[in-house]
């Protein structure tokens, strides 16, 4: 384990960091508030690192560390998709890849009143197979179980089942809710955060000249596209796949290549 | 006191209520005169006190484990918070009153009983972490699976946290602790320790 006695703080960021390793030394930094984000912790005066990823630095004083895994660790504000799995009597539970089911009050939708509960009747292939179950929920909820919705997290705290929301802030809808049609496939965060991104992914750019398509990206690792034919879905979720480890120059390529074999 | 002699079952029959007075465990039937245990337990009989008119020795049931104290409506107790969920707050009951309890016992905290003020803003996850120690009292019997406890007064709440870098918090409100360690600042509802 490296412990340089007087680290710069610049001698870190933006290189890659495991977990144990002494960060920042807060002892020889002037007195400033720093903000810690995800995957590091303080102990007395040294900032350590808890995960494996890269350390990045944003201005004036944020510190956190970046990295990609399969799971997904439910943060607020984040926007994700979600499957529904079960209701119960005031919330639908959602899987969201996380440690936890997350909890969707059935008033959490715009407008929502005890007297209107939304009723979803569209059944939304998904590539998730393992819970797709085909029964039909009688009653006043009728969202179907494996109905596949673009939700936000209201709350996510250590312990207890995350809380979610198919409304933004205002209450408005905002494009959250059940998406119809389509294809679900699932990826690391990391490539998610990726294409969120500003200015926009490369990859995205590139398909998006020659192609039109519809996407709904979740932080937690899941991407849903849809177009008018198959074969537009097929190689947009393709090119997607392909793209994690390739930088913007080979993304592009990649893309002219996919798009080359099916003219 | 003598010595303790046979163990006994519930219904079993311990003597006349005309020779011995009902205890702890036992009972006496009106419409026979006899007292019988209500516990099960060893079976002991203890002299009269001396003041007293009634020259009876009493009887009683004792040295079982459900003879360890139980909470009752009304007990202070003290509670381990176990899982902290939207609404309601899960603790396994450690001590009634000064006493441990010699059986697993578990309350519910409900986002009603948190505190006395703005009952309906109250948020669980500001108001206890899992692992702390909170002081409560019992406000029912509450259902099957849960006593229903209270911490809604000034003495009642948490008493012990840990922080989550690990260090035991020190109180500095009825809201908030602080970790030693790193100087963060924790949110929880926290007893009033009057020393």
């Amino acid at each position: 384990m490296e412990n340089k006695q007087s680290s710069s703080p610049a001698s870190f960021v933006d290189s890659t960091v495991v977990p144990g390793d002494v960060v920042l030394d807060l002892s020889s930094m002037t007195s400033q508030t720093i903000k810690l984000g995800g995957g590091l912790r303080q102990d007395c005066d040294a900032i350590s690192a808890m995960k494996a990823g890269t350390l990045r630095f944003s201005k004036p004083n944020k510190y956190w560390i970046e990295s990609s895994q399969k799971r997904y660790v439910p943060c607020v504000e984040d926007t994700i998709l979600g499957i529904v799995v079960d209701s119960k009597a005031d919330n639908f539970l959602i899987d969201i890849k996380g440690p936890a089911m997350g909890f969707l009050p059935v008033l959490a939708f715009e407008g929502g009143t005890r007297r209107n509960i939304p009723k979803f009747e569209i059944l939304v292939e998904s590539s998730h197979n393992s819970i797709l179950f085909s029964m039909r929920l009688i009653g006043l909820y009728q969202l179907e179980v494996g109905t596949l919705l673009y939700l936000r997290v209201v709350k996510a705290n250590f312990g207890m089942n995350p809380e979610l929301s198919c409304t933004d802030a205002s209450g408005k809808a905002a494009e959250f809710g059940p998406l119809k049609d389509g294809y679900m496939f699932e990826t690391s965060t990391g490539l998610s955060r990726k294409l969120l991104s500003s200015p926009t992914c490369p990859v995205l750019e590139a398909l998006g000249k020659k192609l039109s398509f519809e996407i709904a990206v979740g932080l937690n690792g899941r991407v849903w596209v849809n177009a008018a034919s198959p074969d537009t879905i097929v190689v947009v979720a393709n090119a997607i796949m392909n793209s994690e480890s390739l930088s913007g120059a080979q993304q592009i390529i990649m893309v002219d290549h996919l798009l080359k074999n099916i003219q | 006191m003598e010595e303790a002699d046979e163990m006994v079952t519930p219904g079993e029959v311990l003597g006349k209520a005309t020779d011995l007075k009902a205890g702890k465990g036992a009972y006496a039937a009106s419409h026979n005169n006899t007292i019988y245990a209500s516990l099960t337990g060893f079976r002991r009989i203890q002299a009269p006190p001396p003041a007293s008119n009634d020259k009876r020795p009493t009887v009683e049931v004792t040295g079982h484990k459900a003879h360890g104290p139980v909470p009752e409506p009304g007990s202070v107790v003290i509670a381990r918070v176990t899982k902290v969920m939207a609404r309601t707050a899960s603790a396994d009951i450690m001590c009634v009153g000064p006493k441990s309890v010699r059986e697993k016992f578990t309350g519910i905290i409900r986002q009603q009983d948190v505190r006395a003020t703005e009952i309906d803003k109250v948020d669980m996850h500001l108001s206890f972490h899992p692992g702390d120690i909170v002081r409560a009292v019992v406000l029912s019997l509450g259902d099957a699976r849960a006593y229903y406890l209270s911490t809604a007064k000034n003495e009642l709440g948490v008493v012990s946290a840990e922080s989550s870098a690990g260090a035991t918090m020190v109180p500095i409100s009825w809201t908030e602790m602080q970790c030693p360690l790193t100087g963060q600042i924790e949110l929880r509802k926290v007893a009033k320790v009057v020393n």
